[in-house]
């Protein structure tokens, strides 16, 4: 009967609702009819006047109540003039109206400042802001729209608290590293990201369109994210797209002006240079570097005049040309203004029981490759519809597809960091000059090109129930994703100028490559959602199942030999052939559920768990069981007047909970004989080789790691919610994190079997504070909003098996990222203080000569030697001098509004980071005398000044910069080729404290200036907003290893594609 | 609706009872229980066994008394250094070993003959013995593993096994594939000839080594290794299967064992590592023969007789020669291993001027060049003929019972090769050379003479072929290592011919002196390449002689010292006992 109803109910007001209508349907299940008094009116926003659609109007006390129409109308009748009219919507402060005698009404709703009625996007449904137990931020989308960023993971850089966003280099097209609250586990681990729900990875989100995004939440805690189980442990981004609003259509684009941040600039003098490497292979066994007296003096009639020529005949060999350039790689191989431009259309509609959002984006990123073509073009579309023919269901389709091309040489630009400056780069007859550098050119231009293509197509049917009068709600939906992944690369001829007449075709890399990838995915989730109001109980309960398969397939086909550089492809290559293929799959398989009951608006608690499979274990040790639990209080509700005059809101969460991590192999549990292909010539071919397995795990207890996190936080709203402030404290436990129980005897013969053998801590705080006003400004509102989020982690081995304590593994109470160095004691200055501490041990190669300049080191252990310890037992000389991991990082964000104007400012940064540098771009030529030596690397020990001989010899530069005088008391030691030689690991490559750097930054992340027209000049264009703006990214930074690499390069040791500065042009459109 | 719902729950339960869901696997490898079975399979997993020495052959004697090297060769590290169980850490893996002992425990299902089955084990045992006996040179005593290991097995924790024990064990395995691997298998893959040559070179090592290392205390079972070796390189020699490479061209025959990238129709050739430029598999042609690590020493120059079979250093003048002189009238191999006065680089039309370099000899390679100008290379001869007939004439001298006929049948194939006169057994007994008795103080006896003879002409035959540092240390002559290699001579400043011709081709001035501008000409209108001569250190030269401006090239002057007995041997990683305390050091590691 009670059906029915409903159905009666809901044919009724599907005709005039256009949509919201089930979010009210409880409210409306029963009419009292007595007095009638017909009332009308119109909800507007207080600021902007402009109509809300989907306002709820209820008469107090009563379940009688309308939404209001697209023009904010509603009607509706009332029992008495006592009647209050009680009229909310999401986002804005609720009011009460008495009716009186009036019968029509222009209500206007004030924003709510507070925003605690927010709604957030959880695992499997919505909260309100205010009912999170879990640790839960969302992202303030304003701070990212209208800063044209081509890829969202950028805008989120430094956004929320502990959401750490990390780039490995500046690529066009290159995909963030994300992680939630710091280090999660010796094998890996990072957020689930979801779009719309569905698994995606973090180069989906680079390759999904920015201006798609609705809203993007952070679920931190275990509570938050245990309804993912299986791969949610170290956190869950959730990114909503948007779905079809009121009609409108929006157009924007950017122009875009990019340039390298922070380049190694090494020393371009090409005296200075030969002189250096000359001299710093003098001392060592190996004098590679001996130029001849008529090289020194074209070098300083070079760097004396500039205008003397860089490229001669060699006198000995007329046939050759001779080179001695001065120049600086950096500038002539990147671009100072790459262009790039991105366009944005979409179009969303909504009518009777359709729904519509559709949209497009066009993107052209180029690179900093300034010979060559270097880009990444994206062409993305989604399609989003959603129908309802009834109230009890509702369809809807989201289809996403996108093109990705990554165009490249196949020679890599970090090369160019090598070059030296004496090189020239073209010959005078035009041709590629017969130097490293002519040859990175012509091998850029003429070497052969790279091309990367992916396409992605994915699909999602969902299908929703409301039973019960919408307190059930069924659903179900299923996921397929196709990707592409079809690369082409080609090695071509090219030609080299060695002499006037003599220009060589270099034929060393001729080939055409192919790899097509194919993977397959497919997620099915079904869940039912109950919710129920019973006087001060909130009961909400969630159950489902879901399973994902994942299939991957990669074939490689090689030819050499083409026949034409200009055709490099397969079927035009006559060479030797190889192919290759590879498969993988993984699948899923978990049933989950939760339960949040809310006492009386005030006290909330909520189950989370979730049973998970997965076929990355054996079958015995394949399912989980992963529960949490959190509460919350909303004390302010239970506090007294004179606090919540001040104090408006203060609320106390905590929450644990155990997730688990399958971020191991595919078939770790298999052991498996890998093939290959011997390097050995058998009757005339490679033979096929098949070999022994490893030990692979040890299956008698290998299963899931385990992440237990427990979670302590508590959020502030002052002065009516104008400052928010959140603080949570968290410690995750990765228990049972697969590794080698042990580390062996060699004898073994090969790796030990992994197993659930160790465990780390990371603890760590987050801190956000927000404060947003609005002024009155020259009688117009300013609105004020500035953020701070800052956040911290450090992480511990807690359990590991390592009784000798040995530096090769890791240890139980040490640190993640720490560094063991030597303290550095200043220089040897003669050759009685070489005699007294014997630093032997410590030789590089085991072959350098220890002479004074040589770095002195302290000798903790008072044995007279300098020597690494292999263990924290008996590290003999070596101590904890720094750890690498990144500390404290900070955001912070600004932005003003007024008239049509808006500024915007945010910076990005971390608090506190080690980085002992060991490569060419620090140590130029006391690596090897290979590359490049830098600016900072001319303070170097020299013993005696040079000889009147030799002073006669010098440019006026090398004199100048003081290189021919004594130098005792220098910042580097005596230059000595080998000294900081990476291969080997002795010397300059031990970490110590005089050369440990600070890797903390602060980065001017963002600057946006934008100026939207008035209203009513918009409208004359047919326009209801036009918005132009600038915007800058990466524009500055404090840090200082800047004087060598790009802060963010750390990880590549700065041989990274330069990160970009940019600056961009844009506008937005709504029709 | 209520079907809906009905419909909703029936799929919920189907799909979670789907027990096959979660099974995956990889379909891009195999696993052992799908493998084993046949023929093919056994092949291709043996294919995974083979390790063959590559182009690295002809650069293995650096760190010896043949070649001076710059590269941080262990030995050199350790002569100069402080050695000890924490820097000398390389060696110890095991992987190979658990690759064929996996092998040996798991070919026994295949279903195929019998005389197939032996075939691979007899192959996986050739590997074993190899791996092995590369152990013992470095540690002498180590643990013997015949079975792979588990991870709880206490093995794993054992201490070293005796050296007795684990050399008996080799021959064991190496006679197993001498007597099982069969005769004729696919060019560059171990033959039962093979399996010989290993036998006998292991035989041969383990007999002299027992011999001369008195710290072993093991002279007494030195012969029963000797006879094993012998009779081993009869085998060889009496299958009749092989010769020595002659073509009657004594100028061309040796080398073209060593530059030619096709030794297939080379019968002295008995394992070849086949190098292929259209396979994409080339030697380092520039690492022999240019200026990179290592370069042939004077001592080396002075080992070779002359060509009528007399000694150099009792030629008057040896010690005065000059580069081309002292490559006048020499045993031609000399001139088929280094770059002579006169040797023509390909794509050069003129003879080759030796470049001169610090801290290099000023000799240059040409063993294992292919002297082309196109990527090029070489096949490699694993084993040699030659050496079975060496292998032979030393095991015979060193049991006593070597005899004229036996030099005819080995030492003298070699010297008919390239044309000198033969080696005569009295004569070698009754007329000592004192250089190579200084050389080797601990061979006496009877056969003395005769003995060093044969050294000598391993040390000639094999130079450069990664031979002599095994045989300076079996034959306990580590104090020749010692030795700072030199290199040319040059009795003062002033200008050099360098190609033969006797036209000035180099000008050696002080180091002090700037180079003339223009440089002076020779009688052919070129310039002469100018060196700055010094002591080594001297940052002005660019030519380091022992006197400064007179003498041999110095390549180091860091003092070299050798420490008997202990510098034999290895210490085990010190890492490696950190983790098993019963593997103790010996020899005073």
């Amino acid at each position: 009967m009670k059906i029915e109803l409903s159905n009666w109910l809901i044919r009724k007001v599907r005709k005039k609702l256009p949509f919201l209508g089930v979010v009210i349907f409880g409210f409306m299940s029963q009419i009292v009819s007595a007095q009638e008094i017909n009332v009308s009116g119109t909800v507007l926003d207080a600021a902007t006047n402009e109509p809300l659609l989907g306002a709820s109007v209820i008469v107090k006390g009563t379940k009688s109540g309308k939404i209001t129409d697209f023009d904010g109308n509603f009607t509706l009748i009332a029992s008495s003039i006592k009647s209050i009219l009680i009229v909310s919507y999401v986002g804005y402060k609720t009011q009460e109206v008495e009716i009186g005698s009036k019968s029509t009404f222009t209500i206007l709703l004030a924003p709510d400042m507070e925003a605690l009625n927010e709604v957030v996007v959880v695992g499997f449904g919505t909260q309100k802001k205010q009912n999170l137990s879990g640790s839960v931020e969302t992202v303030d989308m304003k701070k990212i729209e209208g800063r044209a960023t081509a890829n969202i993971s950028q805008g989120l850089q430094g956004t929320v608290a502990n959401l750490n966003i990390t780039f490995s280099n500046g690529a066009p097209g290159g995909s963030a590293n994300i992680n939630i609250r710091g280090y999660t586990s010796i094998n890996g681990g990072s957020p689930l990201i979801l779009i719309d729900g569905v698994p995606s990875s973090e180069s989906d989100l680079t390759r999904m369109n920015p201006d798609d995004v609705k809203s993007i939440s952070v679920l931190k805690d275990a509570s938050s994210a245990a309804i993912y189980g299986a791969r949610a442990a170290f956190g869950v981004l959730l990114i909503t797209t948007k779905t079809g609003t009121k009609n409108k259509i929006t157009y924007s684009n950017a122009f875009i002006w990019g340039m390298p941040t922070i380049t190694p600039d090494p020393i371009t003098d090409p005296y200075i240079f030969s002189r250096l490497l000359d001299t710093a292979t003098n001392n060592t066994p190996w004098d590679y570097v001996n130029y001849t007296d008529e090289q020194y003096r074209w070098a300083r009639d070079r760097s004396n005049d500039p205008t003397v020529p860089n490229v001669r005949l060699d006198p000995q060999n007329p046939n050759r040309w001779q080179y001695m350039g001065s120049s600086n790689w950096n500038e002539y191989f990147f671009n100072k203004s790459a262009h790039s431009q991105n366009h944005n259309v979409s179009i969303s509609g909504q009518k009777d029981m359709y729904s519509y959002y559709l949209s497009a984006n066009h993107t052209l990123e180029n690179g900093l490759n300034r010979l060559a073509e270097d880009s990444w073009t994206r062409d993305a579309l989604r399609s989003r519809i959603q129908v309802k023919p009834y109230e009890w269901i509702k369809f809807e389709n989201n289809t996403f597809i996108t093109l990705s091309d990554r165009k490249l040489p196949t020679y890599g630009i970090t090369n160019v960091y090598n070059l030296r400056p004496t090189d020239v780069v073209k010959n005078p007859d035009g041709t590629w000059a017969n130097t490293d550098a002519g040859l990175a050119a012509a091998r850029m231009l003429d070497g052969g090109k790279t091309d990367q293509n992916t396409t992605g197509i994915q699909t999602t049917n969902k299908m929703d129930l409301f039973l019960f009068d919408g307190d059930l709600k069924l659903t179900g939906e299923h996921t397929f994703k196709k990707e592409y992944f079809k690369n082409h690369w080609d090695g071509t001829k090219y030609n080299i100028g060695y002499g006037p007449n003599d220009i060589r075709e270099i034929t060393s890399d001729d080939y055409a490559y192919e790899s097509l990838g194919e993977n397959k995915y497919s997620v099915l989730n079904l869940y039912a959602t109950y919710s129920k109001e019973i006087n001060k109980h909130n009961f909400t309960a969630v159950i489902g199942y879901n399973k994902e398969k994942n299939e991957y397939e990669y074939f490689t086909a090689n030819r050499d030999d083409l026949i034409s550089p200009d055709l490099p492809n397969l079927a035009l290559a006559t060479g030797e052939q190889t192919v290759s293929w590879a498969y993988s799959d993984w699948a899923l398989s978990g049933i989950f559920g939760r339960v949040n009951y809310i006492y009386n608006d005030r006290y909330i608690v909520e189950f989370n768990g979730r049973y998970d499979g997965s076929s990355r274990f054996p079958e015995d040790n394949r399912y989980g069981f992963f529960p949490s639990v959190s509460a919350a209080w909303i004390a302010s509700k239970d506090l007294g007047e004179p606090i919540t005059d001040v104090m408006n809101h203060l609320k106390f969460r905590v929450s644990r909970g155990a997730l688990g991590n399958q971020s191991v192999s595919n078939y770790g549990y298999i052991n498996t004989m890998s093939t290959g292909q011997s390097g050995y010539l058998i009757d005339g071919d490679f033979p096929k080789t098949v070999y022994a397995p490893g030990l692979g795990v040890d299956s008698n207890s290998y299963t899931w790691e385990k992440v237990v996190t427990t979670n302590f936080g508590v959020d502030i709203g002052l002065y009516n919610s104008k400052l928010n402030l959140s603080f949570d404290n968290y410690f995750r436990n990765t228990i049972g994190m697969l590794t080698q129980s042990q580390e062996l005897p060699g004898v073994l013969g090969t790796s030990p079997p992994r197993s659930n053998a160790a465990d780390l801590q990371t603890s760590g705080w987050e801190f956000t504070m927000a404060y947003n006003d609005s002024y009155s400004v020259g009688g117009s509102p300013l609105d004020f909003s500035s953020s701070i989020t800052l956040s911290d982690s450090q992480t511990k081995i807690t359990r590991f098996q390592n009784d000798g304590e040995l530096f090769s593994q890791w240890r139980e109470g040490a640190s993640v990222g720490e560094i063991w160095g030597l303290e550095n004691d200043g220089f040897f200055k003669s050759e009685e203080e070489i005699a007294v501490l014997d630093e032997s041990a410590i030789v590089p190669w085991g072959a350098l000569s220890i002479v004074p300049g040589w770095p002195k080191y302290v000798d903790q252990d008072g044995n007279g030697k300098i020597e690494t310890g292999q263990t924290a037992l008996d590290p003999k000389d070596l101590k904890l001098i720094g750890n690498s991991q990144p500390r404290y990082q900070i955001g912070f964000n600004m932005s003003i509004k007024w008239k049509g104007f808006d500024v915007s400012g945010f910076l990005q940064g971390i608090g506190k980071r080690d980085y002992y540098p060991t490569n060419y771009l620090f140590w130029g030529a006391y690596q090897q005398p290979y590359a490049n030596m830098y600016p900072h690397l001319l303070d170097f020990y020299r013993g005696t000044a040079d000889s009147g001989a030799l002073m006669a010899q010098h440019s006026q530069s090398y004199i100048d910069a003081g290189l021919a005088e004594a130098n005792t008391d220098p910042e580097y030691p005596v230059l000595q080729s080998w000294l900081a030689d990476s291969n080997y690991g002795g010397g300059l490559v031990i970490p110590q404290t005089k050369y440990l750097l600070s890797a903390a930054y602060l980065r001017v992340k963002n600057v946006t200036v934008g100026y939207e027209i008035p209203k009513k000049l918009a409208e004359k264009m047919y326009l209801s907003q036009l918005r132009f703006y600038v915007t800058g990214e990466n524009l500055y930074e404090w840090s200082e290893i800047k004087r060598h690499i790009d802060p963010e390069a750390t990880g590549s040791r700065g041989y990274s594609y330069p990160f970009h500065r940019k600056l961009s042009f844009g506008m937005n459109v709504t029709f | 609706m209520k079907n809906i719902y009905t419909v909703f729950l029936c799929s919920l339960l189907i799909v979670s009872c789907n027990d096959d869901f979660l099974n995956t696997s990889p379909e891009d490898s195999i696993s052992k229980e799908n493998f084993f079975n046949s023929e093919t399979d056994l092949q291709l997993y043996v294919n995974g066994l083979l390790s063959l020495p590559g182009y690295g052959l002809f650069l293995g004697d650096q760190g010896t008394d043949n070649t001076a090297t710059t590269a941080a060769v262990e030995i050199k590290n350790m002569l100069v250094g402080s050695p000890s169980s924490e820097n000398i850490t390389g060696g110890w893996s095991w992987s190979r070993l658990r690759s064929i002992n996996f092998f040996l425990e798991n070919f026994e299902k295949a279903g195929i003959e019998q005389d197939s089955k032996d075939h691979f084990e007899g192959l996986a045992k050739y590997h074993r013995a190899d791996f092995y006996y590369d152990k013992i040179k470095r540690y002498s005593d180590v643990p013997w593993y015949s079975g792979t290991l588990e991870v709880n097995d206490e093995e794993l924790f054992k201490p070293r096994d005796p050296r007795k024990m684990v050399v008996d064990s080799i021959i064991k395995d190496i006679q197993y594939a001498s007597t099982h691997i069969k005769e004729n298998t696919a060019f560059g893959d171990i033959n039962k000839w093979a399996a010989l040559m290993l036998q006998a070179r292991i035989a041969l090592h383990e007999g002299t080594f027992r011999k001369y290392h008195p710290e072993l205390q093991l002279e007494s079972t030195a012969n029963r290794f000797l006879e094993i070796a012998r009779d081993a390189a009869l085998e060889i020699v009496n299958s009749e299967e092989f010769e020595i490479h002659n073509t009657g061209n004594p100028n061309e025959d040796y080398a073209a064992l060593f530059t030619t990238d096709n030794l297939s129709d080379i019968s002295e050739a008995i394992l070849v590592n086949v190098y292929d430029v259209d396979k994409e598999k080339t030697s380092g042609n520039s690492t022999v023969f240019g200026d990179y690590e290592q370069s042939p020493s004077k001592s080396l120059i002075e080992s070779y007789l002359m060509v009528d079979g007399s000694r150099y250093q009792e030629q008057p003048n040896a010690n005065t020669n000059t580069f081309v002189d002292e490559f006048q009238n020499r045993d031609p191999r000399l001139a088929q291993t280094l770059a002579y006065p006169g040797w023509i680089r390909a794509g050069s039309t003129t003879p080759y001027i030796q470049n001169l370099n610090k801290n290099f000899t000023g000799y240059h390679q040409t063993k294992g060049l292919n002297n082309t100008v196109e990527s090029a290379g070489v096949d490699i001869a694993v084993y040699r003929y030659a050496e079975a007939l060496l292998i032979l004439a030393e095991a015979k001298a060193e049991l006593g019972t070597l005899t004229q006929e036996d030099l005819d049948d080995t030492v003298n194939k070699l010297r008919l090769r390239v044309g000198i006169p033969n080696l005569n057994l009295s004569d070698a007994n009754a007329n000592i050379d004192p250089i190579l008795a200084s050389d080797y103080p601990n061979v006496t006896g009877a056969n003395a003479g005769v003995i060093l003879e044969i050294r000598r002409e391993r040390r000639v035959e094999f130079a450069m072929e990664s031979q002599r540092f095994d045989d300076l240390m079996r034959w306990y002559a580590g104090k020749k290592v010692e030795e700072i290699p030199t290199g040319m001579y040059f009795p003062s400043l002033g200008k050099y011919d360098m190609t033969g011709d006797g036209i000035e081709d180099i000008s050696i001035i002080a180091s002090g002196e700037d180079v003339p501008s223009p440089k002076e000409q020779n009688l052919l209108g070129i310039d002469l390449i100018y060196y700055k001569a010094g002591s080594i250190g001297d940052a002005g030269a660019s030519l380091f002689l022992s006197d400064g401006t007179s003498g041999v090239m110095v390549t180091s002057t860091t003092q070299r010292n050798f420490v008997e007995p202990k510098y034999y041997y290895r210490p085990i990683p010190s890492h490696q006992v950190l983790l098993n305390p019963n593997l103790t050091q010996i020899m005073g590691w």
